[in-house]
């Protein structure tokens, strides 16, 4: 089994890893390092439950698939989960909108749905419903029909704008 | 007294740990000495036998521990379901219910089946293992459909499936119980539906085809088994049955219930796919086969497709019959049903087609037959709504049109001949106790702008052409009589005056844990920090039968409240003892109880609990202090009612003729909720299950190829309406029929939320062009074709 070394930073923590080459972000993150708040969906891409953020510089981040992204393609990059979202026990602006509108229902699509919602209002501090609704696009959830979600995360932006005045 | 919480929009008590992905749900599992289980399953064919099994290569697999097969398993066969629990015995046989699935097996009856089982150190040693095993197959004739099925058990008057079931009807309604094979009433005088067509001013018959749907919860069913030292048997799984799960368990492997334990983690959703057992006999024949090593073994999401149930498909027959003035008079049906290649829920979810049938309107009489023939193809199992989402998308259409061809409103003659209070429910013997159905129409009308869009979009040409449609629902509050609503808790007082409530509380997203402690915190008039409620192990909860029917809160909540109320009353008692008061003038506000009018002579429910846990001796007086005894509430409580909520729902849509794209603008949802304890839950269910219900009636359908293989097992080619295609929906909680039975007044929510955009599309639909598409989904290759054939309205 060809494996390859790579420094991966996940959530302001480094990891010396040894991946094996064919081996997908999302199994080194569930089993190899037991971050189990990055979920298995459908292992190729459509439902979004795998998102995590990769920083790409200058504090900006966007939003990737872990099931079809290669671990062994990540040396050197740093990557935020829902778990690292929240900072000494505070939720992040979108992670508190997501409680406080219950747009939370089994939750199993909730840790990528958060932090896509994260991406979006990152590139976008002030997106329309219909900016929101394309943006959540990939992100599938059975559960709530999107309503209280997109709620979320205008209730998120009105917050986080306010902070910053 | 602590502030009352129900009805308040509180954040939900398992969010937190949802939102920072903490949360464990089964596949999130990792136990010390685990291996991994693969199920091998056959791919190839829909049909088959398998003449030899060879797991020679597989065996050399580096990391590969030990494969299973049939013979390496119980032979004993199983069903799915956990209905013979749900039900007396003499009803299973009534019905006809037989276990035909083996854990592992030597015919294929549909594309998925189990044939034998990996287990090694690594998932990835388990995969290419399983890729390794050779079996090799005789294929058989696959048949995809009823008449298929049913011409060739004809033919050879035998069977293709089980021979417990010759000509291959899995199941219709038998004779014996039901008069004619119809579930219904006669008239006054006797006279059948049948019989009174002949006094009908005005008659429509029609056949709706209703789809093959996909519950596509989020989580993969994925287990962990382990089969430990003291010959315990332990299962970690997100069914929505927990205790039922346990009993099937029990009986397959023959072990005492006391030898299985089974851990309910967090539901990734459910939706009646978790109803009964899916992987937990495969997980359950590989821990025992490594005893000592924990197996965790976790579904792909394309197997979820093709060995996970699925909604009934089939075709729907109807002829109602009534007055000139709209009078209904008369009701025929009948529910042809694709089985699938095992008998799993039999007459299940057909028979409550016709049930909720019987629920709807005031008809002088009704039958409706069912069957159901096996095909080979995944089978049907329970889907949120069970029955009522195929007859809705039937009925409801039928009466649209027969209000617009006799020049009626359509909402007022629904309110005129809906089932109210006093009439018999979906079930006989069962009558309505509360009925807001009117309200609903009204607000919803309102909120919509009902009439002043059926006016403006009266007379529409050009290519877009715009529609509005209604549907009316009732549902269903747990299934009682015909299924056991028993629910058990366990209301225990800690020391410190807090409470841990004891009970299996199947929560699948649905908001149940919050609701079940909110209502314990209003029984107390404790905070409801100071309520946990435990749940989910077998080994400490008692008997809950589990998440199906709309019944969590309706059914388990009288338990949560009877055992508060005990441990209330305890309190009391034992203040009464120690104030010399009499326990009716006492009141007890923020934990201190006093006499009423008389707050001086008062006592600390906090002193009383503690000083009956830790019932020390005084020294100076050599007795103890206090009270002694842990309090502890407890009830077992039977639901004796059921009680169905009502909905009203219109939706708003634009056809497109040139491509036969519809799109939804538009929907309105007023539910009957009696009373919403947490009202952002209610909504939630009502938002999702909108999505579900679009899903149904426009896009949701397995595809399969001419051998039987599932053609769309992922979420690319099996569309399900995203974000930006879902509609705006307003959902109306009407609250002016709060229920009498009901706990608090509640009626339920979970599974009402699909009929109404179901009924109210496919009526908008025809409103907009003026041709029913009676096949959901209503596709826009459907739509152009009914164009084509029928010509648009003029």
């Amino acid at each position: 089994m060809k494996k390859r070394a790579i420094t991966l930073t996940i959530n302001g923590e480094e990891y010396s890893l040894n991946v094996p080459v064919h081996h997908t972000l999302l199994q080194v993150l569930r089993d190899h390092l037991n971050l189990t708040d990055v979920k298995y969906g459908c292992g190729r891409g459509e439902c979004g439950a795998c998102t995590v953020l990769l920083d790409v510089g200058k504090g900006k981040r966007k939003p990737i698939l872990a099931c079809i992204a290669l671990a062994a393609t990540m040396d050197g990059k740093s990557i935020t989960t829902a778990a690292g979202l929240s900072k000494d026990g505070t939720l992040h602006p979108v992670q508190k909108a997501f409680v406080d509108e219950s747009a939370i229902q089994c939750g199993f699509c909730t840790p990528g749905m958060v932090l896509k919602s994260v991406s979006i209002l990152e590139k976008n501090s002030k997106p329309t419903e219909e900016e929101i609704r394309f943006g959540l696009e990939g992100n599938i959830c059975r559960c709530t029909g999107y309503a209280k979600i997109v709620t979320a995360v205008q209730a998120a932006s009105k917050k986080m704008a306010a902070g910053k005045r | 007294m602590a502030e009352s919480v129900i009805g308040k929009r509180i954040p939900k008590v398992d969010s937190r740990e949802k939102v920072t992905g903490q949360a464990v749900y089964a596949g999130d599992m990792r136990m010390p000495g685990m291996y991994y289980g693969k199920v091998v399953r056959c791919w190839e064919h829909a049909h088959a036998k398998v003449k030899k099994l060879d797991f020679s290569a597989a065996l050399k697999v580096p990391g590969v521990v030990k494969i299973i097969g049939p013979d390496d398993v119980t032979k004993k066969p199983y069903n799915t379901t956990v209905m013979k629990l749900l039900v007396p015995e003499i009803f299973g046989e009534v019905f006809g219910e037989i276990a035909d699935l083996n854990i592992f097996n030597r015919v294929v009856k549909h594309q998925g089946d189990a044939i034998c089982g990996v287990i090694a150190r690594t998932e990835e040693a388990a995969e290419r293992a399983a890729a390794k095993i050779k079996v090799t197959y005789e294929p058989l004739p696959v048949y995809m459909t009823v008449e298929a099925s049913k011409a060739e058990g004809k033919k050879k008057n035998g069977y293709l499936f089980t021979p417990l079931k010759p000509g291959n009807l899995a199941f219709d309604l038998p004779e014996s119980f039901f008069p004619g094979k119809r579930y219904g009433w006669n008239d006054k005088d006797g006279k059948t539906a049948e019989q009174l067509f002949s006094k009908c001013d005005y008659i429509i018959e029609d056949t709706f085809y209703v789809p093959k749907q996909k519950q596509c919860q989020m989580e993969n069913h994925s287990y962990v088994a382990h089969y430990d030292e003291r010959n315990r048997l332990n299962i970690w799984t997100s069914t929505q049955m927990p205790k039922p799960v346990q009993v099937l368990i029990a009986e397959l492997f023959e072990l005492p219930l006391t030898r299985v334990r089974l851990t309910q983690t967090t539901v990734g959703g459910g939706f009646g796919v978790r109803l009964g057992m899916i992987g937990e006999p495969h997980a359950c024949a590989m821990a025992m086969a490594v005893p000592g090593h924990p197996v965790r073994m976790e579904f792909l999401r394309e197997e979820d497709w093709v060995a996970s149930e699925t909604r009934y498909p089939g075709h729907i027959w109807l002829k109602m019959g009534f007055k000139k003035d709209g009078t209904p008079v008369a009701v025929d049906a009948m529910y042809s049903a694709r089985k699938g290649g095992y008998y799993t829920h039999g007459s299940g979810p057909p028979f409550c087609a016709a049930a909720f049938l019987h629920g709807m309107y005031k008809w002088q009489a009704l039958g409706m037959q069912t069957e159901g023939y096996f095909t080979n193809e995944v089978p049907t199992g329970a889907y949120r709504g069970y029955g009522n989402p195929q007859i809705t998308f039937a009925a409801e259409q039928m009466i649209t049109k027969m209000c617009n061809e006799l020049g009626l409103d359509e909402i007022e003659w629904r309110k005129k001949w809906h089932k109210s209070i006093g009439d018999e429910t979906w079930l006989k013997g069962v009558t309505f106790a509360s009925d807001g159905l009117n309200d609903c129409l009204d607000v919803a009308a309102k909120e919509f702008g009902w009439y002043e869009k059926k006016k403006k979009y009266a007379k529409q040409t050009g290519v877009k052409r715009r529609g509005i449609g209604l549907a009316v629902m009732q549902h269903t509050s747990g299934a009682f009589p015909m299924l056991l609503e028993h629910s058990v808790c366990t209301a225990k007082l800690n020391e410190d005056c807090t409470v841990e409530l004891i009970q299996q509380i199947s929560d699948l997203g649905t908001g149940g844990h919050t609701v079940i402690t909110q209502m314990a915190a209003e029984t107390l008039g404790f905070p409801m920090e100071d309520i946990h409620l435990k749940s989910g192990d077998s080994d400490m909860c008692g008997f809950d039968i589990g998440a199906h029917a709309s019944r969590t809160i309706y059914c388990a909540g009288p338990a949560t409240i009877e055992a508060c109320e005990s441990v209330k009353k305890q309190l009391l008692e034992r203040a009464a003892q120690l104030l010399e008061a009499n326990v009716a003038d006492l009141e007890m506000k923020d934990k201190i109880i006093s006499v009423k009018g008389n707050p001086q002579k008062s006592i600390s429910a906090v002193k009383i609990a503690k000083e009956g846990v830790y019932n020390y001796i005084d020294a100076a007086t050599g007795k103890t202090i206090g009270i002694p005894g842990q309090i502890q509430g407890y009830s077992s409580f039977f639901a004796k009612h059921c009680s169905p909520p009502y909905g009203a729902c219109m939706s708003e849509v634009e056809v497109d003729i040139e491509t036969g794209e519809v799109k939804v603008l538009n929907l309105v949802n007023g539910h009957d909720i009696g009373k919403a304890i947490h009202p952002p839950s209610v909504e939630g269910q009502l938002e999702g299950g909108a999505q579900q219900g679009l899903g149904f009636v426009l896009t949701e359908e397995y595809a399969y190829d001419s051998k039987g293989r599932v053609l769309n097992n992922d979420f690319t080619d099996y569309k399900m309406l995203g974000p930006s295609d879902m509609p705006k929906a307003k959902i109306i909680l009407v609250e002016t029929a709060p229920d009498p039975i009901g706990p608090m007044g509640v009626k339920s929510c979970g599974e009402s939320a699909l009929m109404g955009p179901i009924g109210s599309v496919a009526n908008a639909v025809y409103d907009a062009i003026g041709i029913q598409i009676k096949e959901a989904p209503i596709t826009p290759e459907k739509v152009l074709k009914a164009i084509k054939e029928q010509g648009l309205r003029k």
